[in-house]
C-alpha cells in the first residue's frame, strides 16, 4: 500500500464504496415515490401515475419551459427517461445512452453502442428507454444485445447477446427489472422472428430464463401453428411488461403473428401471439395466458403496456389488468387467473361482430385482407399502439390515446422467407396517416383522429374525450394533482383537467410527439419532461 | 515518428495492403505529406483523432476496413457525416491508405517485449484496478483502460504510467470548490457551461453546481494518480506496458 502515499493529497477523490443508488425495494415502492422516475412506466403496475401534486388544474396555465435537450441524432424520440437523484437517463436513438442533469439540461455522459452498419429493423431506429438496478443502468440494442453500463461514468459492464440481429431481431424496449433479473425479449414481428422473453443475471448478464412466445415442437401451444409455420411466427415484445411482487408474476403484451397479413400460412390460434402472458418471476414458466386476437390477419400486435389496477368489481375487491388492445376493444382480466371481466370497443372497429362470453372475438365475415384490398376499422395502426396509457387511482379512470374513426385497406399476398428481411405476406395501404411523413397536416378528417379518452374500467363507458385535428403517438401521464399530460403529432403538448378532459395548457414544440411524459421533483420542484421530434422538452411552473 | 513506424509498416501483415499498387516507402512518405495538407484539419497530424474526425490509428474503422471501403470512403465521402468527397487520382488515394495502414497503432502488443501475464500482475498489485475500468471491472475515477492498446503507442503507454500528468485529458480535469455556504466540493469536471458545472465526485455521484452559488472554484489540470517513475523495475514497466497493450477492445464509446 505504500506506494499510494501519492495518493494522499487526493483524499477527496479516493474512490469510497458507493451505495447502492437504486436497490429492488426501491423499484417495488416506486408507487409511492416522491420524488423519482424509476422504471419505464413510472411504477411496476405499470400505471404512469405520479403522487406529484404541485401542478394542479388551477395552476397548470403557468407551465414554463425549464431546459431543452437536443439530441445528436435526427431520428425519433420514442425513450422514456428514468430520473434517479436528479440525473435523467435516457436513449437518444438509436443507441446512445446519455446522463443528463435535470437543472440545467446538461450532459453528463454519453455511451455510444456502436453496431454492425447492416443492423435492420422495420420500423425506425428507435428505443423506448433503459433499465436501473442498483448502480447499472440497462440498455437493449437494435443489434439484439443487452448492454449494462455504469451509472456513474456511462461505462459497460458487459454485454450479452439476446438473439442474432441478422436474422432480423433487434431490442427497442426498454427492460424490466425484477429482483435480480433484467427481462427483455426481441422485436421482428414483420421479419419473421420466433418471438421470446427472456431474464438475464442483472450482475452478470447470464441467461436464466426463456420462454418462447412462439412455441417450439413439443411446448405446449406449438400445435396451434401448422406444420413449420412457428418457425416465422413473430409474436415479438417491444415494449416494457409489468411485475406483481405479490403474486410474483411477470405480464407482458406480445406482437403480431408473422406473416403479418397472410394467416392462411399459420392456421391456427397462433399462440401466444396478440397475447398477454403471465410468467412465474423466477422461473419463466407460464401462469396463464390470454390471447385477444386468434388467427391475427391484420397485425393487431397486443404488446401494449399491461396496466395493473385493484379494482372493486361488482362489489368484490379484484385484482386486474387494464388493456386498451390495438384491436379497438378494451378489455379487464383478472390477472391472478386471467379470467375474461370485461371486452368493449373504445374506437370505431368493423373486423368482429362482439365477443363470446370468453371475450374470444367473432370475427365478422368479408373483412379479411384480400388481393383487392380490404377496408377494416380500426386501421394498420390500430385503435390504440404501443405509446403508453395510464390508471391514476385518484380518478379510478383509465386513460389512453386512440385513433376514431380510422381505417386501412389490407392487402394479402404469397410471402417466401428470407432470413432478416420483410415477411409480412401482404400489406396495408391507406388513406391513412403513416407513421413517417413530413409536418404538413392535410388530410381529409374522414381518414381518421386522435383522441384522449378516458374509461370507466368497470364498465368500459367513456367518461370524456379530447379531440385532435391530427393522430397521436403520445402516451399519457396522469398525476395526484388530476392533471393528465399528453402530446400528439401536431406537436402538442398539454395539460388537460383528470376528472373533465378539459384543456389547461398546451405549447407547439415544433415536431410530432411520439413518447410518453415523465414527472419528478428536482429541489423540491415538480417537473415534466416528454421528447419530441429528436428533442427533450423539460416544464416546470413558472416561480 | 516516421522511421519507426516504416519499420514496422514493412514486417507487418497488412492482409489487403497488397493489393495497393502503391505502398512502397516513398509512397507511404508521400501519402504522409497528403494526409496533412489534406485529412488532419479533422482527423489530427497524427491522424489520432480531432474535433471533426475520429482517430485512423485504431486499426478498426466505422465505415468499413479493407482498402476498397477506404479508397471508396476517401474519394465518394460518407453521406450524413462531416467526411467530405476527396476526388483525388487513384495513385494519392493509395498513397493515403498506405499511411493510415502505418499509424494503426493496434499491434502494439506484438512489438512489445514484456510478458503481458506478468503485467497483469503487476496492474493487480499495484491496485490499478481502483480507478481504472478494464473490461467492465475497476474503479471509474481514471480512464476506462478496455481498447487503451488500441489508442496508445508502446512509448504512449509508458509515459502515461510513469509521468500521469505528462498529458491529462480535459476530461479527466477537476474542480476543487468552496460553495458560499463553506461546503468544500471537488470531482472530476464532466461539463461546464457560464452558469454551471456538472461533476462526478470520488463516490461516483453526478452533481451540478451553479456557479453563483460558489465562493471560489478552480479547475485542477493535474492526475490525481501517482507517477509511477522509480517505482516499478524497468522489467515489471516493460511487462506492464505489454499488458496495457493487449487491451484492445471496448465496443461502444464513452464521452
Amino acid at each position: 500500500m505504500k506506494r499510494f502515499v501519492g495518493l494522499v493529497a487526493f483524499a477527496a477523490f479516493l474512490p469510497a464504496v458507493v451505495a447502492a443508488q437504486v436497490p429492488f425495494d426501491r423499484i417495488a415502492r416506486a408507487a409511492s415515490e416522491q420524488r423519482d422516475w424509476l422504471t419505464y412506466s413510472g411504477n411496476l403496475a405499470s400505471t404512469r401515475y405520479s403522487k406529484l401534486d404541485q401542478i394542479k388544474p388551477l395552476n397548470a396555465g403557468s407551465l414554463d419551459l425549464k431546459w431543452v435537450y437536443q439530441a445528436q441524432s435526427l431520428q425519433k424520440f420514442e425513450a422514456t427517461p428514468l430520473v434517479i437523484d436528479g440525473v435523467m437517463y435516457t436513449v437518444e436513438p438509436p443507441n446512445t445512452a446519455v446522463a443528463i442533469d435535470t437543472r440545467t439540461g446538461r450532459p453528463y455522459w454519453m455511451y455510444r453502442h456502436t453496431m454492425p452498419p447492416t443492423t435492420y429493423v422495420c420500423c425506425g431506429n428507435v428505443n423506448r428507454g433503459l433499465a436501473v438496478l442498483d448502480d447499472t443502468l440497462y440498455m437493449g440494442t437494435l443489434d439484439a444485445q443487452l448492454v449494462a453500463l455504469d451509472i456513474s461514468t456511462g461505462r459497460k459492464k458487459w454485454q450479452t447477446q439476446v438473439a442474432e440481429y441478422n436474422k432480423g431481431y433487434g431490442v427497442t424496449l426498454a427492460p424490466l427489472v425484477v429482483k435480480d433479473k433484467i427481462v427483455v425479449g426481441p422485436a421482428g414481428g414483420e421479419l419473421g422472428i420466433a418471438g421470446f422473453l427472456a431474464a438475464y443475471d442483472a450482475k452478470t448478464g447470464r441467461e436464466l430464463w426463456r420462454f418462447n412466445t412462439v412455441p417450439h415442437p413439443g411446448e405446449p401451444g406449438n400445435e396451434t401453428w401448422a406444420g413449420d409455420s412457428w418457425k416465422t411466427g413473430g409474436a415479438s415484445v417491444w415494449v416494457t411488461g409489468s411485475y406483481d411482487p405479490e403474486l410474483n408474476l411477470v405480464y407482458w403484451g406480445t406482437g403480431n403473428p408473422g406473416p403479418d397479413w397472410n394467416p392462411a400460412m399459420r392456421p391456427g390460434a397462433n399462440l401466444y401471439s396478440d397475447s398477454v402472458i403471465a410468467l412465474d418471476a423466477d422461473t419463466g414458466k407460464l401462469k396463464w395466458y390470454y390471447q385477444f386476437t386468434p388467427n391475427d390477419e391484420w397485425d393487431f400486435d397486443s404488446v401494449q403496456i399491461p396496466v395493473l389496477a385493484d379494482l372493486n368489481w361488482k362489489g368484490k375487491p379484484r385484482k386486474a389488468i387494464l388493456w386498451g388492445n390495438r384491436n379497438g376493444f378494451f378489455y379487464v382480466l383478472d390477472r391472478t387467473n386471467g379470467e375474461f371481466l370485461l371486452g368493449k370497443p373504445f374506437v370505431k372497429q368493423t373486423w368482429a361482430v362482439g365477443l363470446e362470453e370468453t371475450g374470444k372475438p367473432i370475427k365478422a365475415p368479408g373483412k379479411s385482407p384480400s388481393s383487392t384490398g380490404t377496408d377494416v376499422y380500426p386501421g394498420v395502426q390500430g385503435g390504440t399502439n404501443w405509446y403508453s396509457p395510464s390508471f391514476s387511482p385518484h380518478t379510478s379512470l383509465f386513460y389512453l390515446t386512440a385513433w376514431e374513426d380510422y381505417h386501412t385497406s389490407y392487402f394479402t399476398w404469397e410471402q417466401q422467407y428470407e432470413a432478416g428481411k420483410s415477411f409480412t405476406g401482404g400489406t396495408a395501404r391507406g388513406p391513412f396517416p403513416s407513421i413517417m411523413r413530413d409536418p404538413f397536416i392535410t388530410w381529409d378528417q374522414s381518414w381518421g383522429h386522435g383522441v384522449v379518452r378516458a374509461l370507466n374500467p368497470l364498465t368500459g363507458e367513456k367518461a370524456w374525450e379530447y379531440k385532435m385535428r391530427d393522430v397521436s403517438d403520445a402516451g399519457i401521464l396522469t398525476t395526484a394533482g388530476d392533471v393528465l399530460f399528453s402530446g400528439n403529432r401536431e406537436g402538442y403538448f398539454f395539460a388537460l383537467d383528470a376528472r373533465t378532459g378539459k384543456e389547461l395548457w398546451k405549447r407547439y414544440l415544433g415536431s410530432q410527439v411520439a413518447a410518453s411524459p415523465i414527472t419528478y421533483t428536482v429541489d423540491g420542484v415538480q417537473y415534466v419532461s416528454i421528447a419530441a421530434g429528436h428533442s427533450l422538452f423539460t416544464f416546470a411552473l413558472r416561480k | 515518428m516516421l522511421l519507426p513506424v516504416l519499420a514496422t509498416l514493412q514486417a507487418q501483415e497488412h492482409g489487403s495492403i497488397t493489393g495497393s499498387p502503391f505502398s512502397t516507402p516513398a509512397d507511404l512518405m508521400q501519402g504522409a505529406r497528403l494526409f496533412r495538407s489534406t485529412c488532419a484539419a479533422c482527423h489530427g497530424l497524427e491522424a489520432t483523432g480531432g474535433s471533426n474526425g475520429p482517430s485512423l490509428t485504431t486499426g478498426t474503422f466505422k465505415h468499413g476496413g479493407t482498402d476498397e471501403d477506404l479508397f471508396r470512403i476517401i474519394t465518394k465521402g460518407v453521406p450524413d457525416t462531416a467526411m467530405a468527397a476527396h476526388p483525388l487520382d487513384g495513385e494519392k488515394v493509395w498513397q493515403l491508405i498506405a499511411f493510415i495502414r502505418s499509424v494503426n497503432i493496434g499491434n502494439g502488443a506484438a512489438q512489445s517485449k514484456g510478458n503481458p501475464a506478468k503485467g497483469a500482475e503487476v496492474f493487480a498489485a499495484n491496485g490499478c484496478a481502483r480507478c481504472h475500468t478494464v473490461g467492465g471491472t475497476g474503479g471509474f475515477l481514471g480512464p476506462d483502460l478496455s481498447d487503451i492498446g488500441a489508442r496508445q503507442s508502446l512509448a504512449q503507454l509508458e509515459t502515461s504510467v510513469l509521468d500521469p500528468n505528462a498529458e491529462v485529458s480535459p476530461e479527466y480535469w477537476s474542480l476543487h470548490a468552496r460553495t458560499k455556504s463553506g461546503q468544500n466540493v471537488a470531482g472530476i469536471r464532466m461539463n461546464e457551461d457560464m452558469d454551471s458545472f456538472q461533476i462526478r465526485e470520488a463516490s461516483g455521484r453526478l452533481r451540478s453546481l451553479w456557479k453563483a452559488d460558489l465562493a471560489s472554484s478552480e479547475i485542477v489540470h493535474t492526475s490525481p494518480m501517482p507517477p509511477f517513475r522509480g517505482k516499478l523495475q524497468a522489467q515489471e514497466l516493460e511487462d506492464l506496458v505489454a499488458y496495457l497493450a493487449t487491451l484492445r477492445t471496448r465496443g461502444g464509446s464513452v464521452k
